[in-house]
């Protein structure tokens, strides 16, 4: 669907994107994450043929941005962090605008339609401009969809939104997928990433620093345990190690915790367990842990910074 | 063309005609041909009188709309709205043509308005045989001209201007330059229009006109590629 073809692009001096390439399949959310200037716009803004690459192409159902970029913008639903919406209009004459301009069939029709999916069919005579800042990003959304895309740009949807009406576009976007419409989400919401994204790419100073399914990225390299236990805390630490297990500890309400790190689980954990009871120590609870995306992305970005 | 006629209706209808400043800016300068009228009384006026104000009624309008450009096409760059329709279906010629119609025919139809209240006016004021010799229709018709020409000419390099600057700030400050250029050409005009060469100044400025359009357009038209507008928002 769509396919990022080692793609740079240069501003003057400044390279934002740099040897770019990936994949995005229908029914698929991707997340692209990154810090500020990864690049992550550009490379948006690429994708729907509104930034030509300096070097490099991307093929958007075959069509290749740099010779049919107009068949390329009728195919991408392109949505910024801002709304950008002409606040004079009213959201009839607006998405029937942009309807038009995409040639849609029946634009008034569509923007009824539009309207009364994103919850918004009693204000489509009021114009933008009396829209709290919520309902305009639902406008946003809505125009990216007025002439129904396959592939759907999505950067910082959620941005400034308040927690209910980001569930909202949240609950959207997953139903988009459903309708295997592809969807790049450009995001710093690791939370809204973790939720929604079936794959992340992480860019670094333009390049792709890491790419993965979420679950393969959250995955840490050494899986860690937690174990809490009831106790003498000096004692504990002698059976750990004695289970030759070099593990964190903590405290909290006389509840002592460890934290520590095993690659063969089957042999270790039963060792660590042998060895505390053999202590006397009383262990609460032995789980894995698991981390967020938001760890494997600083663990990334950190790896990145280094290399 | 049809998108270039779409942008300029939504151009002409919901920011010229939704914005009630907008309107009251240009009314005024529709109403300009009546104060001119009213501080020349008496048959005191001469035809080189009569000529400047008329010239006077047809560009001041034109002059509004320069700047009505300026602010439209930098404030769409500072709001982010023109990213949008850059992301839409539509050639770079159509948004640039769309732009500057929607516009130009709105000011020009005020010049127009203006032109034709003023001769109505100056024809009660001083007579209408009198203003007749003095502004024949062929003379009128070439100030009408000459401010089309001046809307596309000026709306052009302003456009250029949008496409290089990047706050409204800097492209109001250029087209207020812009501006008093032209106000200070207009000016000589009106002496020299009627005392030069009888009346030729006027067709060696639209001639003039007709030039730098074709040059403006041809530069805006390359400016205002996608990819290099966007690399300066």
């Amino acid at each position: 669907m769509i396919e990022v073809r080692d793609i740079s692009r240069r501003f003057g001096r400044l390279v934002a994107l740099d040897h770019v390439s990936f994949k995005l399949q229908p029914g698929e959310i991707v997340a692209l994450l990154g810090p500020n200037g990864a690049g992550k716009t550009t490379a948006s803004r690429i994708i729907a043929g509104i930034l030509a690459p300096s070097e490099g192409d991307v093929l958007v159902d075959g069509i290749s941005v740099r010779e049919d970029p107009n068949q390329v913008r009728r195919r991408c639903g392109f949505v910024t962090d801002q709304p950008a919406l002409y606040e004079r209009m009213t959201l009839r004459a607006y998405l029937g605008f942009f309807g038009s301009l995409y040639e849609v069939p029946d634009p008034a029709k569509r923007a009824t339609e539009l309207a009364v999916m994103l919850g918004l069919a009693d204000r489509l005579d009021a114009r933008l401009g009396s829209f709290s800042r919520g309902m305009k990003q639902k406008v946003a959304i809505a125009r990216g969809l007025v002439h129904d895309p396959q592939v759907l740009l999505l950067d910082e949807p959620s941005a400034a939104l308040d927690p209910e009406t980001a569930r909202t576009l949240r609950e959207f976007i997953v139903s988009l997928r459903a309708r295997h419409r592809a969807i790049l989400l450009c995001t710093h919401d690791l939370d809204e990433a973790q939720r929604i994204a079936d794959r992340v790419i992480v860019l670094f100073r333009g390049r792709v620093a890491r790419e993965g399914t979420t679950d393969s990225l959250r995955a840490a390299p050494q899986p860690t345990y937690l174990l809490t236990y009831l106790g003498d805390e000096t004692a504990a630490r002698a059976a750990l190690a004695r289970a030759g297990v070099a593990a964190e500890t903590a405290s909290a309400n006389g509840t002592h915790a460890v934290r520590f790190s095993a690659n063969d689980a089957a042999t270790t954990n039963p060792a660590v367990l042998r060895a505390l009871l053999e202590a006397g120590v009383g262990v609460l609870t032995l789980t894995r842990e698991e981390r967020t995306l938001e760890d494997a992305y600083f663990a990334i970005v950190s790896q990145a910074k280094q290399a | 063309m049809r998108n270039a006629v779409r942008i300029a209706w939504r151009e002409i209808r919901w920011e010229i005609f939704g914005d009630r400043s907008a309107v009251l800016r240009m009314g005024v300068f529709a109403l300009l041909p009546v104060a001119f009228v009213l501080t020349n009384r008496g048959a005191r006026a001469n035809d080189l009188a009569l000529f400047t104000l008329a010239l006077q009624s047809a560009l001041f309008p034109a002059l509004s709309g320069v700047a009505l450009i300026a602010s439209t096409f930098t404030q769409e760059k500072e709001n982010g709205t023109l990213i949008p329709l850059l992301a839409s279906p539509v050639r770079d010629i159509d948004i640039v043509v769309g732009k500057l119609l929607g516009m130009i025919i709105p000011v020009f139809a005020i010049c127009v308005a203006s032109v034709g209240l003023y001769f109505g006016l100056a024809s009660a004021q001083y007579g209408a045989s009198r203003v007749a010799l003095a502004l024949p229709v062929p003379i009128l018709f070439s100030l009408v001209v000459v401010s089309l020409l001046y809307l596309l000419t000026a709306g052009s390099w302003v456009l250029i201007v949008a496409a290089l600057v990047k706050t409204s700030r800097a492209g109001q400050q250029i087209a207020g330059l812009l501006i008093g250029l032209s106000v200070i050409i207009f000016t000589g005009l009106g002496f020299a229009a009627s005392n030069v060469a009888g009346g030729w100044a006027l067709v060696a400025l639209g001639a003039a006109l007709v030039i730098s359009d074709v040059f403006a357009l041809e530069i805006a038209r390359r400016v205002w590629r996608r990819e290099e507008v966007l690399a300066r928002i």
